[in-house]
């Protein structure tokens, strides 16, 4: 298993750590735009001139009142943010079975006397590893860049739990992108039916929040388990979205395991 | 104990018999032979046998094991056919990479065989994608190799590889059996089978024709030969011994010729050759035999 994971980590780490540097920056750049202008002056009066039912909808759902706080919660319900941690966790998840069987590389990876389940492991210990230092660095980012610009600090609880939920967000993404890629030879594919999965579960969640048309649909996507606002304000428990996201994770990863036992590679 | 044993082995792809009912055994020390055609099911045996491949029928065995078991597989080399290595490594931390997988077997003779396969420094200290597909080739032969396997397990392994280091390939090669270790060597070049195996095995479309001695084949092979006269064609070459089929086209002769080649060569002394062609047996004329023999049974 050492041996994978020093090869993975030869493989992506320029990768990963660009993602967390992203992340992190785009944490440090919200955290700038926030001190630096007066962005809920700004905005309210930006809002105040649409029709009252978008007037509702966008303060509502998007920036519940536009305080400092639910304004740095935007950076990380930002899609950038989202952005950043879904393709980490969609590309890993592709490469690990698909991709590499569609490289041919995992013929001679397999060849050698290592277990099919050490090579699933490997895979998952190191993206879970990744995307646990990707989100260090974006909590870093907002920290840091709160404490250089003079915001009121979260309490490291607040952000710790924000950082569990955005850390079991991605985590779902692999699960369900490792199960197809488990079934796949193509890793095109593969990663297209992840990016899939996630934009379809954002637009959803997005449209169902504004619409009561499809409001019934959201309890069913990925992204209403991810609630960066309502975990910094204190207003939900971290525990419930965190079980939800953690379980698809885990399906996927049994389903993935299941198969990849079974089938012929590459 | 064969170091590998396949028996009644079949596998389907869909609609496709990749192999039916294959059945063989190779003993330590052996250089075993695997012949066909390409899509002739070389490839699905030797997955089978590293676990990659799951047979829908029969048994496979690797050093007393059913394939899949991690183990096993570590006192095995294996060069896929279609080799692909990882293009952002260098050569030399490739090598290192796969000898880790074995800490109980250290690569006692990769120095051996990076001289043997002319693999320098300069070219070990290379990103692999920026690697010839030849000097590829050398560093997965190092990689299947480098270990000391009991068994080892080569898919096409000269492909991309220049004259000499083939050769020096095939010296390995004999080298490694000579010291008890069991050689599946799979290839659709019969040349380099019979210059190397002591037993082979012919496959085509997932069925095994033969499993026999290098001899036995060489003396059932039907070579061509081609002989061009100045003059007209000498008549009667089709009825002299050894020839099963002739065919003429004005000064040209070509002759399918089988066993003994001295009554042709007799004749020939006697004629005005402007010259003759031997080539190289190809794997066809091993099956236009096997064909033969079928249809002479049928």
């Amino acid at each position: 298993m050492r041996n994978l994971l020093r090869l993975l980590l030869t493989r992506h780490a320029v990768y990963v750590l660009v993602s967390g540097l992203l992340l992190g920056g785009f944490q440090w750049l919200i955290c700038a735009v926030v001190a630096s202008t007066d962005v809920t002056g700004a905005l309210g009066t930006l809002v105040q001139s649409l029709p009252p039912m978008v007037q509702s909808m966008v303060s509502e759902q998007f920036f519940g009142g536009f305080s400092k706080t639910s304004l740095l919660a935007f950076g990380w319900a930002h899609p950038v943010a989202q952005a950043v941690g879904a393709a980490l966790a969609i590309v890993l998840a592709t490469q690990a079975v698909a991709g590499e069987s569609e490289a041919g590389t995992i013929e001679l990876t397999l060849g050698q006397p290592i277990a099919r389940q050490t090579y699933l492991a490997a895979h998952v210990v190191f993206t879970l590893a990744a995307l646990v230092f990707v989100t260090l660095l974006g909590l870093a980012g907002t920290i840091a860049g709160g404490r250089f610009y003079g915001l009121e600090p979260f309490r490291l609880v607040a952000l710790a739990r924000l950082g569990l939920d955005y850390l079991a967000l991605q985590a779902a993404l692999f699960g369900l992108t490792l199960m197809f890629s488990a079934f796949g030879r193509e890793g095109g594919r593969v990663a297209l039916f992840g990016f899939l999965c996630a934009l379809v579960s954002y637009l959803i969640h997005v449209i169902g929040t504004m619409w009561d048309g499809w409001r019934p649909l959201v309890p069913y996507t990925l992204h209403a388990y991810y609630v960066p606002k309502d975990i910094l304000a204190g207003s939900v428990g971290v525990t419930r979205p965190v079980a939800m996201l953690l379980a698809v994770a885990l399906g996927g990863l049994l389903v993935a395991w299941w198969r990849f036992r079974q089938r012929d590679l590459p | 104990m064969p170091a590998l044993e396949v028996s009644s082995l079949a596998k389907r792809y869909g609609r496709v018999h990749a192999l039916r009912g294959v059945t063989f055994a190779v003993e330590p020390g052996e250089i075993f032979g695997y012949l066909g055609p390409n899509g002739a099911g070389k490839t699905t045996t030797l997955r089978i046998l590293l676990g990659l491949v799951r047979a829908d029928h029969g048994t496979a065995c690797l050093l007393g094991e059913p394939p899949g078991r991690p183990a096993s597989r570590g006192r095995v080399g294996c060069l896929p056919g279609e080799l692909r290595l990882h293009g952002g490594m260098t050569g030399r931390a490739l090598l290192d990479h796969f000898a880790r997988f074995r800490p109980s077997r250290p690569p006692v003779l990769r120095e051996r065989l990076l001289e043997a396969l002319d693999l320098g420094e300069s070219d070990l200290a290379r990103r692999v994608k920026w690697l010839s597909h030849g000097t590829r080739q050398k560093v997965g032969l190092v990689i299947a190799m480098q270990h000391d396997p009991d068994v080892i397990l080569f898919d096409e392994p000269t492909i991309g590889l220049d004259p000499l280091v083939q050769r020096a390939f095939c010296d390995l090669v004999r080298e490694l059996a000579a010291r008890g270790r069991a050689i599946l060597f799979s290839s659709h070049i019969l040349s380099e089978v019979e210059a190397v195996c002591g037993r082979v095995a012919v496959l085509r479309a997932g069925e095994l024709l033969a499993v026999e001695s290098i001899e036995t084949l060489r003396a059932r092979l039907v070579r061509r030969l081609e002989a061009h006269f100045r003059g007209p064609t000498p008549d009667g070459l089709a009825t002299l011994p050894g020839v099963m089929r002739a065919e003429v086209a004005g000064s040209a002769a070509t002759l399918w010729l089988q066993g003994d080649v001295n009554p042709l060569l007799r004749r020939l002394a006697g004629c005005e050759v402007e010259h003759l062609v031997f080539p190289e047996p190809q794997l066809e004329d091993v099956f236009l035999d096997f064909y033969r023999g079928r249809e002479g049974r049928g």
